[in-house]
Formats: C-alpha cells, structure tokens, sequence
C-alpha cells in the first residue's frame, strides 16, 4: 500500500474564479487530489479546465472554513486535507449530477423504473451519504461503518461503551439530520 | 385546556403527515446498502494517493478511539481503502461471533 504521496504534476491557481484566495497548503492537497477529481467527474464537467475550476472553488472554501474555525492555538478542525477536499468535491459533483438527471428524467417521465435501478434515486441516496458524513461526528461514522457491516445494534454499543438503544438513536438523529439536508437541497429556489 | 389540547394535538397530526408526504422514502437499511456500494465503488485510487499504512485501517476497525482521525477521513474517498477496512471489520465480526 502506498502511504506518502508524490509531488503534484498540477499546477492549479492559488486564487478562484471569485478572487478568493486559497492558503498554500489546501492548493497543495488540491493539487494533489487533481487525477482523481479529474477521473471522477471528466464525464459531468467535460473539460479538465472546469473540473479544475471546481476545485480551485472548494479549495477557497475549505481554505475559509480552515480561518473561520482555526484561530490559533486550536487544533485544526480537518485532519486529512486532500481527503476533505476531495469529499467536499465528490458532493459538488453529485449535486451537479442531480441537476442534469432531472432535465434527463423530465423527459423520460413516461417510463417507471423499479427502485433499485433507478438512476435518480441512486444518486438522491449518494447526496444523502455526502451530507451524513460532511455533518457527522467521528463516531457516529464508525457505527456507520459498523452497521454496513452488518454489526447489531447491541455489539455497536457494546463497542462504544453505550446502550444499544443510545448508538441507534445516535445513528437515527444523524441519518434524519441528513435527509432533513437533502430535503433542502431538492426544494426549488 | 382541552380544547386547546385537541386543538394542539390536531396541528401536530396535520404537520405530521405533511411531514411524511415530503420526505423522500429512504428507509435506513436501503441508506446503508446503497452507502456501502457507493464508498466501495465509486472512488478509485489506482496509484493509492495518500493510502494510510494497513496498520492503520486496522487501529481504526479495532480501536476506533485510539485510531488518526486521518484515516477515519481518507476512507470515505478511497474505495480500495474503503473495502479493505470493510474486510478488517468482517473479520473482527466473526472473530467477536466465534
């Protein structure tokens, strides 16, 4: 398993297409992160100059994010910055995808899909994964882990020290949280 | 009182149901099997950028308290990382089951 990244080939602007600045260290994880940003969306955005344009975006915003929570002295909120950054990519593009299946749907209106193959609700359950891991405590995403898993309710509490009723509310509260998320993004501006 | 009760009781029923026609139906068992195939398959990391050490995926499936919160945060964009942690913990499944 390879551990220690290489030297980015990429060069992105230390600045975004809004003039906001972005902090050397967040340009060097997005720059780090480019080939996979560019193989996860090249067929979404269609150009590798938007996909970096879309990058450099979240960039600044994760270089905001770092000022507004970092004042100094304080541990730093996000530990893993190329995989933060790259999250916060991942749910810019399916964001962008659910607004291209919805003109692609319209049209296809006629047709009714069985749930389990219908690319729309794939996606609607991807968004809602993005928003439960962007908002969740460290661990509740390890009893995410575990009940994916297929761990019960009494061996994940048993785990963390708590009841088995507590992990599943702590688990419910999150994944509501969630859904009450994606309920907002679908509502039309 | 009771009228204000009934009252007050039929508001929450009317928002209730509102509610329920709004959400979108996803149960929490269809979350978590979509969840599952979604971070095993759709982030790819052929060249294994930043890939913590196995020793690390194992900390976090074994000893989730003590485990680098950098791991914990690579693994929901790294699908290889993903699967083998997902492994770590069917092990440690039927190791507790055992």
């Amino acid at each position: 398993m390879a551990t220690k990244s290489s030297p980015a080939p990429y060069r992105l602007n230390s600045v975004d297409r809004h003039g906001r600045q972005i902090d050397p260290a967040v340009l060097a994880a997005a720059e780090e992160i480019f080939p996979r940003a560019l193989d996860y969306s090249l067929n979404v955005l269609g150009d590798s100059a938007v996909v970096a344009n879309m990058l450099e975006e979240v960039a600044a915003r994760t270089t905001q994010l770092l000022k507004a929570k970092d004042p100094p002295g304080e541990p730093a909120p996000i530990h893993n910055l190329a995989a933060y950054v790259f999250r916060a990519f991942a749910r810019d593009v399916n964001r962008l995808r659910s607004k291209q299946l919805v003109l692609v749907s319209s049209s296809e209106a006629s047709q009714e899909l069985p749930r389990w193959t219908d690319p729309s609700r794939q996606l609607m359950i991807k968004i809602l994964t993005d928003e439960f891991l962007a908002r969740c405590d460290s661990a509740t995403q390890d009893m995410f882990a575990l009940r994916m898993q297929g761990f019960s309710w009494d061996e994940i509490g048993r785990m963390n020290g708590i009841s088995a009723h507590a992990a599943e509310k702590r688990f419910s509260q999150a994944f509501r949280r969630a859904l009450g998320r994606l309920k907002m993004l679908k509502r039309p501006k | 009182m009771g009228h204000y009760a009934r009252r007050h009781g039929l508001i929450l029923q009317m928002r209730t149901k509102k509610r329920r026609k709004d959400a979108p139906e996803i149960s929490e068992e269809e979350f978590l099997t979509s969840a599952k195939a979604y971070l095993s398959t759709d982030f790819p990391n052929p060249q294994r950028i930043g890939c913590p050490p196995e020793s690390e995926l194992k900390t976090l499936a074994e000893h989730p308290r003590q485990a680098e919160q950098s791991a914990r945060q690579h693994i929901t964009c790294c699908s290889p990382c993903f699967n083998r942690y997902m492994e770590i913990l069917a092990d440690l499944k039927r190791r507790k089951a055992g």
